[in-house]
């Protein structure tokens, strides 16, 4: 089966059902240009998701969160969590957004879109924002030992070493010193240093054999 | 005896001849390093004899936090990041990117440059479909396609470095254009492409989608059905398979390519047959749009004049104090867009993929998150493998084409 004239979006009628049947269940609604985004609260995203999903909406296409901490002017809380929804059928876009604070949970949508799964991890693990009722919320892309969560506008970048939970730090100025060879730095080899460097200090010790030469002593 | 988990479909061992080798849900680990996962892709499987009875993907190891350094560069140095991501689809990445930063500075992007995109970015389709052809048989075993897909590749990536002067990451478009025309070999090398390359299409066409072997093991494999798969968030050629044609290049044009008649190969399966064919069926219709975008390719600028955006040609650097200004203005802090946000959908080799940027009046973004396409369809995997057998998990990774570049960011 082919298609020459996949139905383009002609109108909107079910989309503003959509927008009505959420504005009656408290969302604030509000365009710019045209993208679309309803505002709700946190503990009423569960319905609100089920209602734009019978209402035609049926393609989560993704969750992610925005950190406002830096942004100049906002008031408010300091989380947003946005729902990128689209209709296939009427080819609209909507956004649903929630405000949260630092210490306020987000229920799961888990239970409505499947899809959300990853998506809710994403945000938890980037973000540190928790979702409640996730039956898997675990890190999903970052190392079990990093701790805090990157994309908060008060994690650092870059040149401040990066510290894991056992005391471990990555220094990126010898980290890079290490790459070409300048120092030792972190990139000790086992067995030695690295071939074509002739180093004048003791030869760097593999993490694995810190703890035998403890014992020993 | 065990309960039995949910997903469980059959005994595949006889239990009374089974004796005391118990094969009930074994539990391995595949990858991160091994090649049918195509990157670093770690699965962790349960197991009742053949059977998969749960899988789940343990990813990250790829992790290289795009999103946040993108954070602290200027609109036009994100580019060096974006093609990063999915290094098979690059030009894709960079098409997202540049139209969604594009919406934010409301530039008027010349047309000569948005059909130069639309060809280079059909381009890169075939050549990311063709690594997905060659290397999702390599998986099961056939060997010979491969080769003859990176000959084909190879004619396609010589064309991509006459144009950018690099093989991958090309970073060639810009906020509001393109780095630079295109040389004047272009035309002729396209041509001499889109020439050659239906006959070798057939060709592809007699060695796999006609042989036994090949539709054997790929028929009834791995199927996805239309509900589940929306209900997972799948997008892209493998959504195509399961009987839905979304592609965003009709539902939401973007560069123009409204203007171009092509189809939308679907099929009703979801099977991995039918992934495998949406993608080769796709290539002709990518030859189509590339064929009708070069007819209409006229001379003329390829970069938005407007000096908010783009530099000013080097010939005025030398007589008006002005441009030296505009110049030094947008190579030290880049420009400004004014504060809003901005998501433009397209598709990729993957699914939809888009950039949703925040700006706060600043010359860097404020936030950017990326919609990629692998990561949400791998989620699919779950789908295509369970209750199915342990060797046909190679051809659901395959099929699926995660690139996990694309999956970690």
């Amino acid at each position: 089966m082919t298609s020459d004239d996949v139905p383009r979006p002609a109108a909107t009628a079910s989309t503003k059902r959509v927008l009505e049947v959420l504005e009656a269940q408290g969302g604030r609604s509000e365009r710019h240009d045209d993208q679309l985004t309803v505002r709700f609260a946190a503990d009423a995203i569960v319905e609100a998701v089920r209602a734009a999903r019978e209402g035609g909406f049926d393609l989560l296409s993704d969750v992610f969160g925005i950190d406002w901490l830096r942004y100049p002017g906002h008031q408010g809380p300091r989380f947003s969590v946005l729902y990128n929804l689209y209709s296939i059928h009427d080819g609209e876009r909507l956004f649903l957004r929630v405000d949260v604070d630092d210490d306020q949970r987000v229920p799961s949508i888990t239970g409505v879109w499947k899809a959300a799964d990853f998506m809710e991890r994403e945000v938890y693990d980037l973000f540190g924002i928790h979702f409640g009722g996730h039956p898997n919320l675990r890190k999903l892309i970052t190392p079990e030992d990093l701790e805090g969560h990157p994309l908060r506008k008060d994690f650092p970048l870059g040149e401040t070493p990066t510290l894991f939970n056992d005391g471990r730090f990555l220094d990126p100025a010898a980290f890079r010193a290490g790459m070409i060879g300048a120092s030792d730095g972190l990139t000790g080899w086992v067995g030695g240093a690295r071939k074509g460097v002739v180093s004048e200090q003791a030869e760097p010790l593999h993490p694995s054999r810190v703890h035998d030469e403890e014992g020993s002593a | 005896m065990t309960e039995r988990p949910a997903g469980y479909h059959a005994l595949t061992v006889d239990e009374e001849r089974r004796g005391d080798f118990d094969t009930r849900f074994m539990r391995i680990n595949v990858g991160p390093q091994h090649p049918s996962t195509h990157g670093v892709l770690r699965l962790v499987v349960d197991l009742d004899g053949e059977r998969i009875v749960r899988i789940s993907p343990q990813i990250g190891y790829l992790h290289t936090g795009f999103e946040k350094t993108m954070e602290h560069r200027t609109y036009q140095q994100v580019i060096t990041y974006t093609n990063r991501m999915d290094y098979v689809h690059s030009f894709a990445h960079d098409l997202a990117y540049v139209l969604s930063a594009e919406k934010l500075m409301e530039a008027r992007v010349p047309e000569r440059a948005q059909r130069v995109r639309v060809i280079l970015t059909e381009l890169n389709r075939i050549a990311s479909h063709l690594v997905f052809l060659g290397t999702g048989i390599l998986d099961m075993g056939a060997l010979t396609l491969f080769f003859y897909t990176m000959r084909e590749r190879e004619q396609l990536l010589d064309i991509f470095e006459s144009v950018t002067g690099v093989r991958m990451n090309f970073g060639y478009f810009r906020v509001g254009g393109l780095y630079r025309d295109v040389p004047e070999s272009f035309e002729h090398d396209v041509r001499a492409f889109l020439a050659g390359f239906p006959k070798m299409l057939d060709q592809y066409a007699t060695m796999f989608m006609k042989n036994d072997i090949f539709v054997n093991r790929t028929k009834g494999v791995g199927v996805i059905p239309r509900e589940r798969a929306l209900e997972y968030g799948l997008t892209g050629p493998s959504l195509r398979a399961s009987g839905v044609p979304l592609d965003f290049r009709k539902a939401e044009p973007y560069s123009g390519y409204e203007e171009y008649a092509f189809e939308v190969p679907t099929s009703e399966e979801g099977d991995a047959f039918a992934r495998f064919e949406m993608r080769f069926r796709e290539m002709t219709q990518c030859l189509r749009i590339v064929e009708q975008a070069l007819d209409r390719l006229e001379p003329g600028p390829v970069q938005d004049p407007d000096r908010r955006i783009s530099l000013p040609p080097r010939s005025e650097l030398e007589t008006s104090m002005e441009a030296v200004i505009f110049h030094f203005k947008l190579v030290t802090e880049g420009f400004h867009p004014p504060r809003g946000v901005s998501y433009v959908a397209t598709e990729s080799a993957r699914g939809e993929l888009g950039y949703y940027l925040v700006s706060d009046g600043g010359s860097m973004p404020y936030r950017v998150k990326v919609r990629v396409p692998s990561l949400i369809n791998l989620q699919s995997l779950e789908l295509a493998c369970v209750g199915g057998l342990f060797a046909d998990m190679v051809v659901n990774i395959a099929t699926l084409d995660p690139v996990m570049g694309d999956v970690d960011k």
